[in-house]
């Protein structure tokens, strides 16, 4: 397989264009504003972008690899998978040619939560019985069933896992089980077992901004459940281009660009 | 990578299932009814999946590999092109080990229109500027522009296409060009160029049908327009499924359990 340099470039092009204006609206609100219409209740419709600053160099945004600053707490289990990872990210980066990525050398899915890491814009949907966020990476969809059905326990291990959810208020509480072990948590390697179960908060706190409280919860690997937050910006004129995984030239294009300074 | 085979047979054991009523709705109605409200006249949500009869040999089902039951008119450079394809469906099937199949191989994107013939469900989802075909199958997006918007001449070739889409009446009629020319047209390998152009008039015809009469224009491929007629079924009770090509083993799987008799 061939890279295709220009939708890559182009995806890029259009993020840097962007980002002065997200930097600009990426300040953490200590309080959020209400929803401004109740209407919005539970609208969370629309091209959503992480909505954090960018820093200079993409080691000092821990967010484009990794969910915390800080390291989450790792069983002995947990910490040895750990310490077998190469990534490409962070304090211990190797090069490219030599991680062991399993999203690099096989174009196997990110999966899910580790999709959210990658800096492409989600858009999401909604029908009565479901709320869909479809990734522009690697075309991945997060389908949040929310028709009252519990976990299909049937389902096998899944890339994406199995989510359902229900409505506390304003805030899509998504909950998801029946993960294979396949993936990593995150871009830097820490692990999870396919006891990986996550809680997500959804919330839009505005018209224009989303919140994502992200609950990991994996005995095998972890000591204790772990959160994170994700902030997204709503992007109204934007639309979801196609980012496939075609090889690892792919991935070097994609780090050069989001290692360049924001302008 | 290695398969997840449960995911796939659970995807199947739900198609043959619901195969007896499925049959028994597939005659190809002459003159199909009309739409029975009129909100349902630009309301294409739901899970489809193909309605054609379920005959018992996978040879006889041209809709499970190809578009029309005969020949596309094809240029000469594109019969050269299918002469040197080697399909594991058709009259000229090799086994799967000898096949040319760039996706059974490399995992690589299926692309469009050929997404189409794979036997595993569609959900299609509309916002107030789309409307969206979720695939089953390798989580592919056919996102159909219907906000006015030109095609976007500046998008590099694409696995999927670019789409935009406008009403006529009751029918989207959707237009999509900018392919990359790495995937076949269909399942048997009949190629098509990046100058690939693919109209679509999709209809809901009643409340449980919906038909997509394709044309397919390709200069440089074919001597002439040629049409394809593919009809759905609404699946009230379906939801999708996670279905990624992990490696050639998926496909043997799904061939295998798509030529199984229907029950």
């Amino acid at each position: 397989m061939r890279k295709r340099p220009l939708g890559v470039a182009l995806a890029f092009a259009m993020v840097l264009r962007f980002s002065p204006a997200a930097s600009a609206q990426s300040k953490q609100p200590s309080k959020p504003a209400a929803p401004s219409s109740a209407d919005q209740a539970h609208d969370l419709s629309g091209i959503w972008f992480d909505d954090r600053p960018r820093p200079v160099t993409v080691n000092a945004r821990y967010w484009t690899y990794k969910f915390n600053a800080e390291e989450p707490p790792m069983t002995a289990w947990g910490l040895a998978q750990y310490n077998a990872t190469k990534s490409s990210f962070g304090t211990r980066a190797y090069p490219l040619a030599e991680t062991n990525d399993p999203v690099y050398h096989t174009c196997a899915p990110p999966g899910f939560p580790r999709v959210f890491l990658h800096p492409y814009p989600i858009e999401i949907v909604q029908t009565p019985g479901e709320v869909i966020m479809l990734f522009e990476y690697d075309s991945l969809r997060h389908q949040i069933f929310t028709d009252g059905r519990a976990h299909d326990t049937t389902l096998g291990p899944l890339w994406m896992g199995d989510s359902i959810g229900h409505w506390e208020g304003d805030t899509l509480v998504a909950d998801t089980v029946n993960f294979n072990d396949k993936t990593w948590l995150d871009r830097i390697g820490h692990p999870h077992s396919e006891s990986l179960h996550i809680v997500e908060r959804i919330r839009r706190v505005d018209h224009d901004h989303l919140v994502d409280d992200i609950t990991i919860d994996d005995p095998k690997a972890y000591t204790k459940p772990w959160s994170t937050h994700i902030e997204f910006g709503l992007r109204p004129k934007w639309t979801l281009a196609e980012q496939f995984c075609e090889d690892e030239e792919s991935f070097q294009t994609i780090d050069k660009d989001s290692a360049m300074p924001a302008k | 990578m290695r398969r997840d085979p449960l995911g796939i047979t659970l995807a199947f054991a739900m198609a043959l299932s619901i195969s007896p009523a499925t049959s028994a709705q597939t005659k190809q109605p002459a003159v199909p009814p009309k739409s029975s409200r009129p909100d349902q006249a630009h309301d294409l949500s739901g899970v489809w999946f193909d309605d054609h009869p379920r005959l018992i040999r996978v040879q006889e089902r041209y809709w499970a590999y190809t578009f029309t039951p005969e020949a596309p008119p094809l240029t000469p450079w594109a019969q050269a092109k299918f002469n040197a394809a080697k399909s594991s469906f058709g009259p000229h099937a090799v086994p799967l080990v000898e096949t040319t199949d760039p996706l059974y191989h490399t995992c690589a994107p299926i692309g469009f229109p050929i997404a189409y013939l794979y036997p595993l469900p569609m959900q299609i989802v509309q916002t107030p500027g789309e409307v969206i075909l979720l695939f089953e199958w390798d989580s592919l997006r056919h996102q159909i522009f219907t906000d006015g918007r030109k095609h976007d001449e500046t998008l590099g070739p694409l696995w999927m296409g670019d789409s935009i889409g406008h009403w006529e009446g009751d029918t989207l009629v959707a237009d999509t060009v900018n392919f990359n020319d790495k995937t076949w047209l269909d399942r048997m390998g009949h190629p098509h160029s990046d100058a690939l152009h693919v109209i679509e008039r999709i209809r809901r015809v009643d409340h449980d049908h919906l038909v997509d009469d394709i044309t397919i224009e390709d200069p440089k491929a074919y001597t002439k327009l040629w049409t394809a007629h593919l009809p759905f079924v609404l699946k009230p009770k379906w939801t999708l499924a996670e279905q990624f090509c992990e490696d050639e083993e998926s496909f043997q799987t799904i061939d295998k359990d798509a030529a199984a008799p229907a029950k």
